[in-house]
């Protein structure tokens, strides 16, 4: 991707670089949203986060980027913590984490390289940097060419690859991948797949939450599963029949 | 990079909100105008206030049978007092020579004889120049023998200080409506700008952008919109200072004073912009927040 200085060797790491403890979560009068979450992810990993809708995903995503906090707990991502961080050091903690949203999120009348562009403008890096680190993101995602469109004329697929690409362009410790196939076909879906997976490869840690089975059943990633807000452990020998159990729950 | 991002991001905002934006810019255009004519209006009104307290002649007419060695007695008394600034003994050749001047004829041609008496002109110290002193100087020098009638144009300088009251109170009436008004305005072109992108400030928000650097363009807006009031006030002032100034010799300035009168009026509204935009962009990115 971006030389030989943005790649790192995977799984080489046992520190976690993301911690839950006890971690609670009430959303005003509704409480149990997450309820007493111990989790830890490490660097380099590729981790699927399984679960129906509702089942809290999303939530403890947003915890990871810090935005909300938890009601009760603690959550630790490298060096900051949710017990003491002030809004300055909630900025610098995005900058450092990756977010890809199911849907996209782009900022529709920018170009697509102004997208890509703007977590580095964000952070003030020179010109000539931002040109050669998107340029080189962007043919990492195979949209080079649409550098000059604006992101609404591109694409679902399309605007999900930009999506990454802009998730990546700071070379973040982890990227977070929220329902990212969720409006997608089932060949953009294993576009998108197969990007991550390449980032990942390249040494980025990455956190998926879906419930696209079809998509990662044959892929080898650590599985959470969630549902109601709580962590279930997997039992190895019912595992496929787990997963089925919380596609069948979203599907109905 | 970043100061480029954030000035794109400005001139798009300003070009999407066109409509509010004119009239903003209108608003503060007017407010300015009103505001450095009132001040113009006010300082020139003082100071011809002033020049006409620190002139004041009190005329001190004495009785057709007096000579001028009378009024040297006069005089002589009424400098005692010891609030009189000048004192000037006029005879009756001399008062003739005036009324020949401001009347433009002889009045020896018309009445065959000279009827204006002996006067003697006061200046008073500039401190008794004030209604009430003046009535009663006006009082006790009536009192004196020989003395048949004091004159001072105190009817003049009372409605001269009143009408300058009154210019200011309305002009300021005026304005406190016109800067509601102004802050209303660009409060709404803010408002309209930060809701058409709210779903742009959530992302930067997510990207880790500072509040600086989300709430920059905007405050910027303000202040360009401050900048295009302030130039078009500008312009109209000068141009209705060359026009007037045809037909007033008193108001026309000079090149330097028109450079001034631009610098400030520009200033004055760039500033009106920027520190009404800056208050309200904060109030409706909280808002967005709030509402997330």
């Amino acid at each position: 991707m971006q030389g030989s200085t943005r790649d790192r060797k995977p799984n080489t790491c046992d520190y976690a670089m993301i911690r839950f403890s006890q971690v609670t979560v009430n959303y005003g009068y509704v409480p149990g949203a997450l309820k007493d979450i111990n989790l830890q992810l490490h660097k380099g990993d590729f981790t699927l986060l399984l679960g129906p809708t509702g089942s809290g995903k999303s939530t403890l995503l947003r915890l990871i980027y810090m935005d909300i906090l938890p009601s009760a707990g603690l959550v630790t991502v490298d060096r900051w913590n949710s017990a003491r961080i002030s809004p300055r050091q909630i900025n610098l903690l995005r900058r450092n984490i990756g977010v890809v949203f199911q849907d996209f999120r782009l900022i529709e009348n920018m170009t697509v390289f102004d997208n890509v562009a703007l977590p580095l403008v964000i952070e003030g890096y020179r010109r000539k940097y931002i040109r050669q680190v998107t340029q080189a993101l962007l043919d990492e995602v195979n949209m080079l060419a649409a550098a000059d469109q604006p992101a609404s004329t591109l694409s679902l697929g399309e605007k999900q690859r930009v999506a990454i690409a802009r998730a990546m362009a700071k070379d973040p410790l982890i990227v977070i991948a929220d329902e990212p196939t969720g409006n997608l076909d089932r060949e953009a879906s294993q576009n998108v797949l197969n990007l991550l997976e390449r980032f990942n490869r390249h040494g980025t840690s990455i956190l998926m939450a879906t419930h696209d089975y079809e998509l990662i059943k044959e892929t080898p990633y650590r599985r959470i599963y969630m549902e109601n807000g709580e962590i279930r452990q997997p039992d190895s020998s019912i595992n496929v029949g787990k997963e089925r159990i919380i596609m069948m729950n979203r599907d109905v | 990079m970043k100061l480029r991002f954030v000035l794109r991001q400005t001139l798009n905002n300003l070009w999407r909100e066109r409509t509010p934006v004119t009239a903003s810019v209108l608003t503060i255009g007017i407010a300015l105008v009103i505001l450095i004519s009132l001040f113009e209006v006010s300082i020139s009104l003082y100071r011809n206030l002033n020049d006409l307290k620190q002139n004041m002649v009190i005329e001190v007419y004495l009785e057709a049978s007096r000579t001028e060695n009378d009024a040297a007695g006069i005089s002589a008394q009424l400098s005692d007092y010891g609030t009189i600034e000048r004192i000037r003994v006029i005879s009756k050749e001399a008062a003739a020579e005036i009324f020949e001047k401001e009347f433009g004829e002889n009045i020896y041609d018309i009445l065959k004889e000279n009827p204006l008496p002996v006067m003697i002109e006061v200046r008073l110290q500039s401190e008794y120049n004030h209604p009430d002193y003046l009535a009663l100087f006006k009082k006790q020098v009536e009192a004196l023998p020989g003395v048949d009638e004091v004159h001072y144009r105190h009817v003049l300088v009372e409605e001269l200080e009143s009408l300058t009251q009154a210019v200011l109170i309305s002009g300021l009436a005026v304005l406190i409506v016109l800067v509601f008004a102004m802050n209303l305005l660009i409060r709404n072109t803010i408002k309209l700008s930060v809701y058409a992108r709210r779903d742009q400030i959530a992302i930067m928000k997510i990207l880790g952008a500072g509040n600086l650097f989300i709430r920059l363009p905007y405050i910027l807006e303000g202040a360009f919109e401050g900048l295009f009031g302030g130039m078009m006030a500008a312009a109209g002032l000068i141009l209705a200072h060359k026009f007037i100034a045809d037909s007033f010799e008193a108001i026309r300035f000079s090149l330097s004073v028109y450079k001034m009168l631009w610098i400030v009026t520009i200033s004055v509204g760039i500033l009106i912009g920027f520190f009404v935009s800056a208050a309200a962009v904060g109030h409706f990115v909280q808002k967005i927040y709030a509402k997330k």
